[in-house]
């Protein structure tokens, strides 16, 4: 330790600066020798204390430094420790306590970048030494700078009307605040509506979540968009623009109480149109409603496959059948326009196209199905009211569940979708339950790690449904043995009997995977988010910021961020829904002030830093010829002020001054 | 060396053996076998088994009959019940390999001149003679069975152990035989009962 005469002037004119090393237990200690980088430090120009502390972001490490700078007079304040990303903040507010702009101070990271990455002790306090007098070089330039507070708007924009978007958003109402919830189908519930049962607990999906639906609908505090689509976000965190596109159903939604009447009297006698909703197992006429309990409760009407749109000439009698005149063959798109302070997008996933793995015959054998359209089968309300039939009309004697279809597998997805092996458990229990047919399940492992799930596996052994443990090589139709004939025969390695089987059956379903979004890449450059590898959201921190994005005020939920079950969806748009809250309830945003600004009177007009800012952040005033930084968009990452050809472009903590003499120190003795 | 097929085909199945063998004494829990393997790592006899433990569980509840019965693995158990203790699913394997073992000499299909089922046997027949087990006439009838030349190489042992006093010729009998009769027979009856 080394402690200068408090009292001693500063003959060479630099301002009175106090150093401070941390041991950080032996974390930093164990490698560098922090004693001798103090006692160095003290003998660099203007450094007036030099300490080492055991923990300096401890309470009492804290009030030293605090103290210090009352009791020394000290005027910048450099603290060599982790990374500034674990501790600034803290030491910040040291500097505050003690009475110093928290801005006159700089952290050196010697454990990130020094103790933990190199053995040689020598070695390694030598490069403590050069980045602490780099430090102490810059710090001297460092200016007082204050953090800027910006009002948040209280209204909150959840995209997606899934089970994480009702939640999210119903959770916002609740405590009182304004959600408007954009949906892109023509009813909100997403997939956990077509959903028959839910596993582990095996209660009916409609029956836990429509009530939830109609709450969204009537709740006072939500405004319901559905066939709609975000088209643009502008703005910045707590002051979002958002542009919305109101696609035209044909139906005035106000008007229509979804009687349905229309569709009894459209022209198309009997349904013949692929009906999405039941994934193309049943029919529909071109006006209808996805199902009874579609929230709103609107009838819509699909131009592609409507006399009236393809021809011109339709009788109209859906039209004349209305009374309440709600049909309307002129409807344009809408586009409206919100303001709101945080966005959670709760965009979902889609499942995996089975065609994709041509083996296993889908689109081939009539026989084949994807675990999606088993869902739609075996529901009471589906086009089979239940009934697992064949697309024959057959009921199937055995039935082949093939697990990890697309999954797994460096030639498709690499993830493991999470759900897969509990919804082919659930489905092999309800295909029992409903046709008493012999259930294969043919997996790799089962992955049942959740509340009450691996009951559920016992549970499904104990029914007495098989489980094969190997991937399924090939469904083919080509008999060996008698018992083959007119069968789909699964060829698969049973490594648990340790021989390959041909296993006979009626049915076979894939248990498809889950994959992001179709135009999940559009919707992160829209909201301007980040994505990972295999396309899901990205969150802020794996573990700590699980519903934060890179772009603040924007949240994500659901499985647009990673495959996950109801229960995780939940969870997880409930936490989005309270971050949102946090960000509403502070009432403002503190700013961190490492943006940039243009010195006016130098610059020239030349406007190459407009089109780089990543943030758009700058705007061309044309009026003065001079640009224009919005400092509350700005997020400081210097990409103007280093093209400035004028040099007019300065930023805050990284001025000239300030990086030429923190090059100076690192490269100088 | 000859090249035989190795694969499985659904004729190759028995589900009416499947459903014996998961009704049997101790083979309830069979389906719940999440096929961890323990009880094969933890038997002290699985070293010389044709099929593991857990194999032979997986083997009996998909129905593959004729490897079931006719694996070495049944007659190899001592009964230990070291994969009792140690099964997360408390499974009794211990009682399920009895119930092979009877299924195995039921159907006739257990390895000619292999010891142990031989042993078994005879140790039941003459339980049910004389309600007594004698070593002497066991030994031999069991030797004779199975290996003659092990036989010949016993007969100093066995002689110096007639000798001592440690096993003898004469059969030990109970009385009331006719009782115990009564009783084998009542629950073999009631054990074919239960294989139907």
């Amino acid at each position: 330790m080394a402690d200068n005469n408090a009292n001693k002037q500063q003959p060479n004119g630099l301002p009175r600066i106090g150093f401070y090393i941390c041991h950080c237990g032996s974390n930093i200690a164990g490698t560098i020798d922090v004693a001798d980088v103090a006692k160095y430090a003290a003998g660099l120009p203007g450094v007036v204390v030099s300490r080492d502390y055991k923990y300096m972001c401890s309470d009492p490490g804290q009030e030293m430094i605090a103290q210090d700078i009352r009791e020394h007079k000290l005027e910048r304040l450099v603290v060599a420790a982790c990374s500034p990303n674990l501790h600034e903040e803290t030491f910040r507010k040291a500097a505050a306590k003690g009475g110093l702009n928290s801005f006159f101070f700089q952290m050196v990271n010697i454990r990130e970048h020094a103790s933990w990455v190199h053995e040689d002790k020598k070695a390694a306090t030598a490069k403590a030494k050069d980045l602490a007098r780099a430090a102490v070089y810059r710090v001297r330039f460092h200016k007082a700078l204050e953090k800027q507070q910006v009002p948040v708007d209280p209204n909150v924009l959840v995209v997606g009307g899934g089970i994480a978007g009702i939640h999210a958003a119903l959770t916002l109402a609740n405590a009182g605040k304004k959600v408007t919830l954009v949906e892109r189908e023509s009813t909100i519930g997403g997939h956990m509506a077509a959903f028959d049962k839910t596993f582990p607990t095996l209660d009916c999906a409609a029956c836990i979540l429509t009530p939830k639906m109609s709450a969204v609908k009537s709740h006072p505090n939500i405004t319901l968009w559905t066939y709609s689509e975000v088209s643009k976000v502008e703005g910045y965190v707590g002051n979002y623009k958002v542009t919305v596109k109101r696609k035209p159903r044909y139906v005035i939604e106000d008007l229509c109480v979804g009687c349905m009447e229309c569709i009894d009297a459209c022209v198309f006698k009997e349904p013949k149109f692929a009906d999405k909703f039941n994934q193309g197992l049943g029919k529909r006429k071109p006006v209808y409603i996805d199902f009874p309990q579609a929230t709103p409760k609107v009838v819509m009407i699909d131009p592609e496959t409507c006399i009236q749109f393809k021809t011109g000439k339709c009788k109209k009698s859906c039209a004349e059948a209305c009374d309440r005149k709600a049909i309307d063959f002129d409807q344009k798109e809408e586009v409206k326009e919100l303001q709101v302070g945080a966005i959670i997008l709760a965009t979902g996933f889609k499942t995996f196209d089975a065609k994709k793995e041509p083996h296993y015959g889908y689109g081939k054998y009539p026989g084949v199905f994807t675990a999606l359209e088993i869902e739609r089968l075996v529901n009471a309300s589906g086009p089979t009211s239940g009934e697992v039939v064949l697309r024959d009309g057959k009921h199937p004697k055995a039935v082949g569940i093939i697990h990890c279809v697309g999954s797994r597998d460096e030639k498709t997805n690499k993830w493991c979708s999470r759900v897969c092996c509990m919804y082919s458990l659930k489905l092999a229990h309800l295909i029992k339950e409903h046709s008493g047919a012999e259930v294969y399940n043919f997996y790799i492992d089962i992955r049942a790690a959740g509340k009450a799930y691996e009951e559920f596996y016992d549970k499904l052994l104990s029914e007495g449904v098989h489980f094969i443990r190997g991937r399924v090589a090939e469904v083919t139709d080509w008999a060996m043995t008698p018992e083959e004939e007119g069968k789909l025969v699964l060829r698969v390695e049973d490594t648990l009997a340790g021989f390959v089987r041909r296993v006979p059956v009626d049915m076979v379903v894939l248990a498809t995977g889950l994959e992001p979004q179709a135009d999940a890449q559009e919707v992160r450059r829209r909201f301007n988010i980040g994505c990972g590898n295999e396309g899901f959201f990205q969150e802020r921190h794996p573990k700590l910021a699980p519903v934060n994005t890179f772009t603040d005020g924007i949240f994500i939920a659901g499985a647009c961020q990673s495959p996950k079950d109801i229960p995780d969806t939940v969870a997880q748009a409930g936490a989005a829904a309270a971050e949102a809250l946090v960000l509403i309830d502070a009432g403002h945003v503190e700013l961190e002030p490492n943006t940039s600004h243009v010195v006016e009177e130098e610059c020239c007009g030349c406007k190459s830093c407009v089109p780089l800012c990543p943030y758009t952040a700058i705007t061309f005033d044309e009026a003065k010829k001079k640009a224009v930084i919005n400092e509350v968009i700005c997020k400081g990452c210097g990409v103007c002020a280093a093209a400035c050809p004028s040099g007019s472009i300065r930023q805050n903590l990284f001025e000239d001054e300030e990086i030429f003499s923190e090059i100076e120190g690192v490269l100088g003795k | 060396m000859a090249i035989t097929q190795m694969m499985k085909y659904e004729a190759d199945r028995d589900a009416d053996f499947a459903r014996w063998a998961t009704s049997q004494t101790g083979g309830e829990n069979l389906r719940h076998c999440i096929q961890c393997g323990v009880c094969s790592a933890t038997c002290p006899l699985s070293l010389y088994m044709d099929y593991t433990p857990r194999r032979l569980i997986n083997l009996a509840r998909e129905g593959f009959k004729n490897e079931v019965l006719s694996s070495l693995t049944i007659w190899l158990c001592a009964s230990c019940y070291a994969c009792r203790v140690e099964c997360p699913k408390k499974i009794q394997v211990t009682d399920i390999m009895y119930a092979l073992k009877r299924r195995a000499i039921q159907e006739g299909v257990y390895p000619k001149r292999f010891p142990i089922p031989v042993l078994a046997k005879e140790f039941g027949r003459m339980i049910f003679m004389w309600g007594r087990v004698n070593e002497t006439l066991l030994v031999i009838d069991l030797f004779l069975r199975t290996n003659w030349f092990k036989f010949l190489s016993m007969t100093g042992l066995g002689l110096n152990l007639m000798r001592t006093g440690r096993m003898s010729f004469l059969p030990d009998s109970i009385r009331r035989k006719d009782e115990l009769r009564k009783i084998l027979n009542a629950l073999e009856a009631d054990k074919t009962e239960v294989a139907k």
